[in-house]
This record gives structure tokens, C-alpha cells and sequence, in this order.
């Protein structure tokens, strides 16, 4: 309800005081217009069910909101998902990053099958990735019984288990927000760094990267906020230990199971907050990134 | 450092874009390759500096067959058309990037590099700017701090790439002679490609015309100016008036007979004249063959449109010299020709 009374108070003043402060003379048409669009878009697809969310947790009270929420089970499965939901971006920023440059830089019999198989992540139900990843690294799978057999390893019903499906789901964000920057870029740039004497090693560290460290942070956020929410694919491969494997949205699920709606609300909240806070830091990282080189 | 070119060939697919390229650069010397776009002056230029892989031919920088060597290993100072700084690099790393790129036994200490980029600034009058990004440059200072990059390897020879292209008539003025100044200064090798046959002329030492892969002419700039090898360096180089011709004893008559133009005697048959527009003589004559169909004042001189019995022609004079003869739009005029050249038709 909040948000609503937000957006009916700034609707009705459309060029009145309320805009003319926020506006700069300008020749776009449609600011008044697509600026109460927005907002009120906003407010009803994210702000509301948020505030309800909200509001459900708030009836926990302010000590009743931390005892739901500084309880053992719930700080280790803020560790499993926020510690493994980074590992698995860190992993996709590399690889991604290697798939977006071979995507690009070169040609290939089938390099448009490969550009499309990037996609597929997105496109599969989660669960279907979720059993299909289990099947394979289970202990009897295919490759789970070699890293068994080769390393001692086990995969499957492990945190390392949780790593790859956030993997999977995350590999498009890095490659498809790096893969246009990269396509872009000038070859005079290159051209001017070897000429200059740089090796092509020096070329790609000192003026190819840089120039994409932003694209792929971006790509970094991206996969990582999809794995913090995911949910289908991971509960499949994860074994679901309490403690050791449990991730934040399957213990809201368990929770609200339990009828225990505002212990879930309460969970969900703090993961709300500290995900906007690591969303917003990484944004920010990057604006200032940005401002170095777009003046 | 001298450049020699022997028998240079590229081809993209099935464009040609040199044929058997022979140049001489001469050490010291300030080259223009001029020529229309497709004529394969940039591809000439970019297989100096080793951006570009020639088909067949050999390459000499200073002596050393160059053809084999790296970008890195030929130490030429190149200048592209749109800048390519480094974006998210300070004027300051741009210009110490090719220091500091150097292997780590030849690469001088950070004071040494501060150092010469502060005095390279000073040569391009940037010093001010060296915490700027390129983003807040004007184009004129974006391309000094390439200029100032290009130089600060020390290279042998300085390679630009239609370096006054993407700037505007007065900073490209103003920057042209600029660089004439510091290669008077510095006197390094230098070539620099332009379709602009002004600022060829202006600029160069020397001049090579280029067309469809081959080198035209070669020659100072008013050899070629007034002495053009071919009927495509006549047109190429400044406005013309051009006129279909048959040549018999010496003498240059257009099909319908409203002209005939002095020859020298070694063209024969049919041939193209060419009278360079302030080589065409006016007269007010009210039987004239000519009748004025239009007079255009561009700053201090004007330009006359003839109608000369169905061909029209061009004519330049000052302003002055105009309202003496007093030609007025709709006049008819007498039409002298003071210099032509004649080549024999293709």
C-alpha cells in the first residue's frame, strides 16, 4: 500500500512542482508520461509484493524478526547460498568470458550451434537441469563414478553439487552481456597496441579487458543474483542437509510447509536485503568504472 | 630511415588493392600518398607498419627486409584516422603505454617515463591534460595525444593514416601546419595517407598518386601540379574542365568545333583535353561562342559557369578581374585558353 500512495501522489502533478524539480529541460517528449508508467509498473510487479512481504515479517516484531532469522540453520544457509551462488559467478566470469571470446574472435564449422547451445540454460525448466546434473554426478552417474573412482570426489548431494547447478543456470548472463562489448570493440585499439610494441598478451591485459571488466561484472551481477533465487535445479543435486547443503529458498519453502508464514517472510526479507546491498555495491563499482572512462 | 617498396601485391578476394607496388621513401622526408578511396593507399600504409600482410613483394625498412618482422619489431610510429586512444587509459598512460609495454630489461624507470611523457605533451602543447581521459578531448587534442604516443617509442619512421580525416576545416588547417612545423623540428621518416589533394600538396615533400593499386606519379608537389603523369592525376588534382577531343596537326578540336586548343606533338587521334578552370581566359564578346549561365563568389574569387555551344565549362578569376571585364549571367563571351594538356584517349 505504500508504494501505491507513492506513485498516486506524483501521477496527478504531471509538469507540476513535483517533476519540474526532478526534469531537466529537455527535447524527449513523454518524461511525465513514462516516468508514472514506470512507476506505477514497478510498484505493482515488485514494489507491492515486496511491501507485503515485508509487512508479513514486521508482524514478527523487531526481536521476534532477529529470533527467526539468527538461528543456526538459517546463518548456514545464507553461507551455502550467498558463498556458492559468488563461487559459481567467479566461475562463469572466467568461463563465460573465454566461451563469449572464442563465440566472437573466431570462425568455426558450427560456432552458430555453439552460440545457440549458450542459450539452453535458459530455456530448460530448472528441475529437468536440476535431475539431469544429479543423474549425471550422482556416485553411479557417468561422471560423478570417474571423480569417485579418479579423486575420491563426490559431487552429487554436496555443496559442490549446489556449485555446478548455479554454474549451469548462470553461464548465459556472462557470455551474452560480454559477447555484444566485445563485437564492438574497435580493432584499431589492438592495432595501436601492437604497433606501440605490446606483445598480444600486453594488447589483451592492458587495453582489451579493461575495456570489458565492466560488460563482465555486469554479467558477474547478473549470474550471480539468478543463482542467490534459484531454486529447481539446485534442490535436486543438493542432498539438502541442513546446515551443510541447505540453500535460503528451500528453508523458506520448509518453512512455510511448517505454517510458519512469518519465519519465511523473515528469511526472506534479510535475503532481499542482503542481496539488494551486494546488487547495489556491484552497481556501483561499476558506475564508477564507467565514469573513468565515459568522462 | 629509408623505406623501400619492391613489387608489393595484396588482393581481398578478388579486389586487387595493390599491383606490384615500387616506392622509394626517402630517410627524412615527408611523404603523402594521395588518391581516392579504393586506391589502396591505407593498405600500402598498413603493410609498412606490419597491420596488413602483403601477397608477394619485399619490404626494406633502413636496409633490412621488414616483410617477416612484427608490428612490435619494425618500431614504427602509426596514427590512425579515428584516434584509437586508449579509452580507459589517462592522456598520461596513453602516452607511456609503448614505454611501459617494453621488456622489462629495455624498459626505462617510472621517473625516466614520467619524464619523457611530460616533455612529449609539452611538444604537442597538452601538458595541462595528462589526467584527462580521451572522452574529454576535442578531436584536434585527441589526435596530438596520438601523435605524441606514436612518438614516444622513438620510432624510425612515422606512419599516419588520413590523420586530419575526422576533424573539422579549421583544427585540420591549424594541426596541418603544426605538423609540418614538428616534422621540421624532429625530422623523422614520415608518410601520411590523404584523399584531400590540398593538404597533400600543402603538406608533403613529396607527393605519390595513387589509383586502383598502382602508384600514378611520383614528384614534389608542383611537379604534379603542374606536371601530371596521366590524365588521372590531372583530374585528381584540383577542379578541370575536360573535353573530348580529336588531335590533327597540332592542334586540339572538340567534336562540335566551338574549340580548338593547342597540342604538343606527341598525341595523336582522339584524346581528352584539360584546362584547369584559372587557366580559361574570358572576354565580353557579343559575338561570342560562350554565354555566362552563371557566376558563384566563393570568398575573393569567383566562379564562372559557360555555356560553351552546348559544353559547359568552368572558369576562375578574383573578383576583381570580374567586374572589370563586366560578364553579367546571360553575357555572351569570347573563351581563350591560356595552358591545356592533352592525353590521348584510353
Amino acid at each position: 500500500m505504500v508504494a501505491a500512495t507513492t506513485s498516486d501522489a506524483v501521477l496527478p502533478n504531471t509538469g507540476g512542482t513535483v517533476l519540474s524539480v526532478l526534469r531537466k529541460p529537455s527535447v524527449l517528449p513523454g518524461f511525465g508520461l513514462t516516468l508514472g508508467f514506470t512507476l506505477t509498473y514497478l510498484s505493482l510487479i515488485v514494489l507491492l509484493p515486496l511491501a507485503a512481504l515485508a509487512l508479513k515479517a514486521a508482524g514478527l516484531g523487531w526481536s521476534g524478526f532477529w529470533d527467526a532469522v539468527l538461528t543456526p540453520r538459517v546463518l548456514a544457509a545464507f553461507k551455502v547460498s550467498f558463498g556458492l551462488s559468488l563461487a559459481a559467478a567467479a566461475v562463469n566470469a572466467v568461463f563465460g568470458f573465454i566461451v563469449a571470446w572464442v563465440l566472437v574472435r573466431y570462425r568455426f564449422p558450427g560456432d552458430r550451434i555453439v552460440d545457440a547451445l549458450v542459450d539452453l540454460p535458459f530455456a530448460l525448466p530448472t528441475a529437468v537441469a536440476g535431475i539431469a546434473l544429479s543423474a549425471l554426478y550422482a556416485p553411479n552417474g557417468w561422471i560423478g563414478s570417474l571423480l569417485m573412482e579418479w579423486f575420491g570426489l563426490r559431487v552429487a548431494f554436496t555443496p559442490l553439487g549446489i556449485a555446478i547447478a548455479l554454474t549451469f543456470i548462470g553461464l548465459p548472463f556472462v557470455v551474452r552481456t560480454v559477447q555484444p562489448i566485445l563485437q564492438d570493440l574497435p580493432p584499431e585499439e589492438e592495432e595501436a597496441a601492437a604497433a606501440l610494441g605490446a606483445t598480444r598478451w600486453q594488447s589483451f591485459r592492458r587495453v582489451v579487458f579493461p575495456a570489458l571488466l565492466p560488460a563482465l561484472l555486469t554479467g558477474f551481477a547478473l549470474a550471480f543474483a539468478r543463482g542467490v533465487g534459484e531454486y529447481g535445479s539446485v534442490i535436486f543435486i543438493a542432498g539438502n542437509i541442513p546446515g551443510l547443503s541447505e540453500i535460503i529458498p528451500l528453508l523458506i519453502v520448509i518453512k512455510l510447509e511448517q505454517y510458519d508464514y512469518a519465519g519465511a517472510a523473515a528469511v526472506g526479507v534479510l535475503m532481499l536485503m542482503a542481496s539488494f546491498m551486494l546488487l547495489l555495491a556491484l552497481n556501483l563499482l561499476q558506475a564508477w568504472m564507467r565514469s573513468r572512462h565515459a568522462r | 630511415m629509408a623505406i623501400q617498396v619492391s613489387g608489393i601485391t595484396k588482393q581481398f578476394g578478388t579486389f586487387r588493392a595493390l599491383d606490384a607496388v615500387d616506392l622509394e621513401v626517402r630517410s627524412g622526408e615527408l611523404l603523402a600518398l594521395l588518391g581516392p578511396s579504393g586506391s589502396g593507399k591505407t593498405t600500402l600504409l598498413r603493410i609498412m607498419a606490419g597491420l596488413e600482410f602483403a601477397d608477394s613483394g619485399s619490404l626494406l625498412l633502413n636496409g633490412e627486409e621488414a616483410l617477416s618482422l612484427t608490428p612490435r619489431e619494425r618500431q614504427v610510429g602509426f596514427v590512425f584516422q579515428h584516434y584509437a586512444l586508449f579509452r580507459h587509459m589517462t592522456v598520461f598512460d596513453n602516452v607511456a603505454f609503448g614505454m611501459r609495454v617494453r621488456p622489462r630489461g629495455q624498459r626505462p624507470t617510472s621517473t625516466e617515463i614520467k619524464r619523457r611523457v611530460m616533455e612529449l605533451l609539452e611538444l604537442v602543447q597538452l601538458a595541462h591534460f595528462a589526467d584527462r581521459f580521451p572522452a574529454q578531448l576535442s578531436g584536434g587534442q585527441r589526435q596530438r595525444v596520438a601523435l605524441a604516443r606514436a612518438l614516444a617509442i622513438e620510432p624510425k619512421v612515422l606512419l599516419l593514416d588520413e590523420p586530419f580525416g575526422a576533424l573539422d576545416a579549421k583544427v585540420r588547417k591549424e594541426l596541418r601546419r603544426w605538423l609540418r612545423k614538428l616534422h621540421e623540428d624532429i625530422h623523422i621518416t614520415s608518410v601520411f595517407v590523404t584523399h584531400d589533394q590540398e593538404e597533400a600538396l600543402e603538406l608533403a615533400d613529396r607527393v605519390v598518386v595513387m589509383s586502383q593499386g598502382r602508384i600514378e606519379q611520383v614528384g614534389s608537389p608542383a611537379e604534379v601540379y603542374d606536371r601530371p603523369a596521366s590524365a588521372f592525376v590531372y583530374e585528381f588534382l584540383g577542379q578541370v574542365n575536360r573535353f573530348d577531343c580529336v588531335v590533327a596537326d597540332g592542334v586540339a578540336r572538340t567534336a562540335n568545333g566551338a574549340l580548338s586548343i593547342p597540342a604538343d606533338g606527341t598525341v595523336r587521334g582522339p584524346a581528352i583535353a584539360y584546362v584547369r578552370p584559372h587557366d580559361l581566359g574570358l572576354s565580353p564578346c557579343a559575338a561570342g561562342p560562350g554565354r555566362v549561365s552563371g557566376i558563384h563568389v566563393v570568398g575573393p574569387d569567383a566562379r564562372i559557369e559557360i555555356d560553351l555551344a552546348g559544353l559547359p565549362l568552368e572558369a576562375e578569376m578574383d573578383r576583381e578581374r570580374l567586374s572589370a571585364l563586366g560578364l553579367r549571367p546571360g553575357d555572351q563571351c569570347a573563351v581563350h585558353i591560356a595552358r591545356a594538356r592533352v592525353f590521348p584517349q584510353p
